[in-house]
C-alpha cells in the first residue's frame, strides 16, 4: 500500500487503524545505540554518518532504551554482557524488533569456539533479521531495515486476516 | 636495549642468592621466586637503572606451573628487563601494585585467568569474567570442538 | 569537610583567581581539588555503562558523586571479552592478523604488524623492501582513520556534533583507498608474515596524493572548527592533568604520554619496517591536560599525511612477500615485538614451542592501561568532565578486554 499515491486534493484513504499505526512505525524506527564492538563501527557509526544517512528512512538513534523500538545486536555478546543485553531488551516498550548484526551476534563468530562468549545473541533473544558479514557494510544494514519494514507492514496485514478468519 | 648483566647485578646486590640474571632470546631475564618480586622491583625502579614503568604483565602456564612475567622498561636509559617467577597452579599471587600501580588491573586479569588467588592487592575482585566461568587460559581449560559450535 | 572553593560575598563571588568579573567566563570554580566533600550530603553512586553513548562501547564505570563532583571511580570491564588470546593457541600463524583485527577494531593494521613483525623475528625472515613500505603507508592511512574517529567521537562528548560529520566524510575517503588495496572496509588482514597479501593496486598513488591534497586542507578546517571553538577549549584546556610520573605510574604509551612530555615514540625509538628511512616529527605536550592530548593527535594527523606523501613517493620495486612456507614453523623461543598503534604501544610476546601454532600469545593491550588511569583521574573533576576525559584518552574496549 503507497500511502504517498493517495495524497492529492480532496483525497481519501480508508485504512484499518492498526495497518495505519503499523505503516507509521515502519517509518519511524528509532534504534538503541548501544554498540558492543567492531560491527558498531559499521553499522552504527558510518551508517548514520553523511554517506550512507541513516536518518532519510526515518532511522535515528536514541541513548534510552525507553525510547527505542529497534535493538541492533551490533558484536559479540558474551556471558557477562549477556544480562545487559537482555535487560536492555526488556525495558523497551512493545512493540519491538531486534537485528542481531555481524557474524558474532549471530553464530559467535570468529570466537564461536572460546567457552565464554554465546553462540549467537538468539539464544537470549527474539531476533527478527539476521545481517551476514564480519563486518557488514553499511549497506547491509539498510538492507536489515528495509526487510524490517517488509515484516511489520506485512504483520498488519497478517493480524487482519487473522481477524476476518475467526469472525 | 638490554641493560648490562652487572649494573642489574649491583643493583641487587642486597638480595643475594634470592634471585639470578640470564641473558635470554628475549632479552636480560631476573628469575626470582613470586614473594620477592615486590622488593627486586622496587630495587630495580629506584636504581640507577630507573625502570619507571611496568610495561605490561602476564602469565603462562608451563610445565605444571604458572610462570607471571613483569616486563620492565626504563625510558631515561631507554633499557627492557624481564622479572620472572614461578607459582603454583592455585597459587596465591602477591600484588606488586605499591611500587607499579600499572600493575593494578593485569593483575586481576592474570588471577583470574589461571585461577590465582590474590593477595595485598585493594580490589581482587573478578575482572573480565562472571562468577562459575572456568580458569580460561589454563592449558587444561579447553576451547569448544567443532562439533559443539555446530550443533549450537 | 574542608573549606569552600570560593565564597559569596556582598559585592560578588570571591574565587581563588580573585574576584568574578561579571561578564567574563568564570575563574577557578571548575577546579576542585581532589577529595573535598563540599555538600556534606550522602553520596549518590551512578552506574555509568555498559549502555552509555560517551562511554565508547562496553565501559562500566561506578562512579561515587558528591553533588556534581566524582569522589570515586571503579571502571568496570570485561564485557567484550572474547578469548583472543586463548584462541591465539589453536590458530596458525598466518591466522593470528584476524585475531588481531578485531582486538583494537579501529587501528587494524597495526595488531596485524605486531604479529607479523614478531613472527619474522623468531624465524628470521628478511622482508622486502617494497612489502615493508606498503604496510608503512597502510598503517599510516589507518593512524588517520583511527584518528579521525577519536575527533569525530571526542568532539560528541564535549558537545559538538558537527565535526562527526565531517570527521565520517573523510574517514569514507579513506576507506573506499584501503578497501582497495586490502579488498575490506574494516578488517584487512592484509599483513602477513614475511610481507603483504597482494600488491598495491594499479592508480592506488594518485589517489592517495589527491585524498593527501584535499584532507590537508580539510584538516585545518577541522582543527579551526573544533579547536578554534572557545566553548570547546574553555572544556579542556587544564581538564584531567595528568603529570609524567602519573602516566609514567600507569603505564600510558603512545600519544597519551607524549601529551603529558615524554617523547617517546616505537616508531623512531624501537624503529620498524619502513620508518628508519622516514622524517618525521614526534609532537610532545607540555602539562598532560586534554587540550595537549587534543593537539598531540591533531598534529601527529599531519605528520602522517606528511609521512603518506613520503611513502607513496618513494615506493621501491620488487616482490611484495618474502618466500615464506604455507605452513609457518618457526623455532621453539619466545619473542617481544611492539609497534606504534592509534593508543599507544601495541606489543605481541610470542610464546613458541616448534609447532605450527602458538604456544601462548600475549597481546600487550594499551587501552587497558589507559583505562586503570580513570580510577586515579576522574576523581576531583565535576562529572559533566568525566564524559569529555574519557573521550580524550581515546580507549578502543576491544583491545581493553580482548
Amino acid at each position: 500500500m503507497a500511502i504517498d499515491k493517495l495524497t492529492g486534493e480532496n483525497s481519501l484513504a480508508f485504512i484499518k487503524s492498526e495497518q495505519l499505526f503499523d505503516y507509521a512505525r515502519s517509518n519511524s524506527l528509532w534504534y538503541l545505540a548501544f554498540g558492543s564492538a567492531c560491527c558498531a563501527i559499521e553499522g552504527l557509526m558510518h551508517a548514520s554518518g553523511p554517506r550512507f544517512d541513516f536518518d532519510r528512512m526515518g532511522v535515528f538513534f536514541r541513548a534510552s532504551p525507553r525510547q527505542a523500538d529497534v535493538m541492533i545486536v551490533a558484536g559479540t555478546v558474551n556471558l557477562k554482557l549477556a544480562e545487559t543485553v537482555r535487560t536492555l531488551y526488556d525495558q523497551m516498550p512493545e512493540p519491538k524488533w531486534v537485528v542481531a548484526f555481524g557474524a558474532c551476534a549471530n553464530t559467535g563468530g570468529p570466537f564461536r569456539e572460546y567457552p565464554n562468549v554465546l553462540l549467537g545473541v538468539d539464544k537470549i533473544l527474539p531476533v527478527d533479521v539476521y545481517v551476514p558479514g564480519c563486518p557488514p557494510r553499511p549497506e547491509s544494514i539498510h538492507f536489515a531495515f528495509r526487510e524490517l519494514q517488509k515484516k511489520i507492514r506485512g504483520r498488519a496485514e497478517e493480524r487482519l486476516e487473522a481477524r476476518r478468519d475467526s469472525r | 636495549m638490554r641493560p648490562d648483566v652487572t649494573a642489574v647485578d649491583r643493583a641487587l646486590t642486597s638480595f643475594g642468592s634470592k634471585y639470578s640474571v640470564c641473558d635470554a632470546q628475549v632479552g636480560i631475564i631476573v628469575a626470582c621466586d613470586q614473594s620477592d618480586a615486590l622488593p627486586i622491583l622496587q630495587a630495580l625502579r629506584d636504581s640507577e637503572l630507573d625502570f619507571a614503568m611496568l610495561l605490561d604483565l602476564f602469565g603462562r602456564d608451563v610445565d605444571g606451573k604458572i610462570e607471571i612475567t613483569y616486563h620492565l622498561r626504563s625510558y631515561s636509559r631507554d633499557q627492557e628487563l624481564y622479572v620472572r617467577c614461578h607459582l603454583d597452579h592455585d597459587g596465591d599471587l602477591h600484588s606488586v601494585w605499591t611500587v607499579y600501580p600499572s600493575a593494578l588491573m593485569p593483575e586481576r586479569e592474570t588471577a583470574e585467568l589461571y585461577g590465582l588467588t590474590l593477595s595485598d592487592h585493594p580490589n581482587p575482585k573478578r575482572l573480565l569474567t562472571t562468577d562459575g566461568v572456568p580458569p580460561l587460559l589454563r592449558k587444561s581449560v579447553p576451547i569448544r570442538t567443532v562439533e559443539e559450535v555446530r550443533s549450537r | 569537610m574542608t573549606e569552600p572553593h570560593f565564597t559569596v560575598t556582598e559585592s560578588g563571588l570571591m574565587t581563588p583567581e580573585g574576584m568574578y568579573i561579571p561578564g567574563e567566563p568564570p575563574k577557578g570554580i571548575r577546579r576542585i581539588p581532589k577529595g573535598v566533600d563540599r555538600l556534606g550530603t550522602e553520596h549518590l553512586i551512578v552506574n555509568m555503562g555498559p549502555q552509555h553513548p560517551s562511554t565508547h562501547g562496553v565501559l562500566h564505570l561506578i562512579v561515587e558523586l558528591d553533588g556534581e563532583e566524582v569522589v570515586t571511580v571503579e571502571v568496570s570491564i570485561g564485557f567484550l571479552h572474547r578469548g583472543i588470546e586463548k584462541l591465539a593457541e589453536s590458530r596458525r600463524f598466518d591466522h593470528l592478523g584476524t585475531l588481531m583485527d578485531r582486538g583494537d577494531y579501529v587501528s587494524v593494521i597495526h595488531g596485524e604488524q605486531a604479529v607479523a613483525l614478531a613472527v619474522e623475528k623468531l624465524m628470521e625472515i628478511e622482508v622486502p623492501a617494497k612489502a615493508a613500505w606498503i604496510r608503512t603507508l597502510t598503517a599510516e592511512l589507518t593512524r588517520l582513520a583511527s584518528h579521525l574517529v577519536w575527533f569525530g567521537t571526542f568532539g560528541l562528548d564535549t558537545g559538538a556534533m558537527g565535526q562527526f560529520l565531517y570527521a565520517m566524510r573523510d574517514r569514507e575517503v579513506l576507506l573506499d583507498i584501503l578497501e582497495e588495496i586490502s579488498g575490506q572496509r574494516m578488517m584487512f588482514n592484509y599483513v602477513r608474515p614475511g610481507g603483504v597479501v597482494a600488491d598495491l593496486p594499479t592508480g592506488i598513488e594518485s589517489r592517495i596524493l589527491s585524498f593527501c591534497d584535499t584532507f590537508e586542507v580539510y584538516l585545518e578546517e577541522h582543527d579551526a572548527l573544533l579547536g578554534g571553538n572557545e566553548i570547546f577549549q574553555a572544556r579542556v584546556k587544564g581538564i584531567g592533568v595528568v603529570s609524567k610520573e602519573t602516566a609514567l605510574a600507569f603505564g600510558l604509551t603512545g600519544a597519551n604520554l607524549r601529551a603529558s612530555g615524554l617523547g617517546f615514540d616505537v616508531r623512531r625509538d624501537r624503529p620498524y619496517d619502513a620508518y628508519p628511512e622516514l622524517e618525521f616529527d614526534i609532537p610532545i605536550g607540555t602539562i598532560g591536560d586534554s587540550w595537549d592530548r587534543y593537539t598531540v593527535r591533531m598534529e601527529e594527523m599531519r605528520q602522517s599525511l606528511r609521512m603518506i606523501r613520503q611513502l607513496v613517493g618513494g615506493m621501491p620495486g620488487g616482490p611484495f612477500t618474502a618466500k615464506v612456507p604455507k605452513v609457518l614453523r618457526p623455532p621453539a623461543g619466545e619473542v617481544y615485538a611492539s609497534v606504534e598503534s592509534s593508543r599507544g604501544e601495541t606489543g605481541i610476546h610470542l610464546f613458541t614451542d616448534g609447532g605450527t601454532t602458538p604456544y601462548r600469545m600475549h597481546y600487550r593491550a594499551a587501552s587497558l592501561f589507559t583505562c586503570q588511569l580513570f580510577e586515579e583521574i576522574l576523581p576531583g573533576h565535576l562529572f559533566a568532565d568525566a564524559c569529555m576525559l574519557l573521550g580524550s584518552f581515546d580507549i578502543m574496549l576491544g583491545e581493553v578486554d580482548r
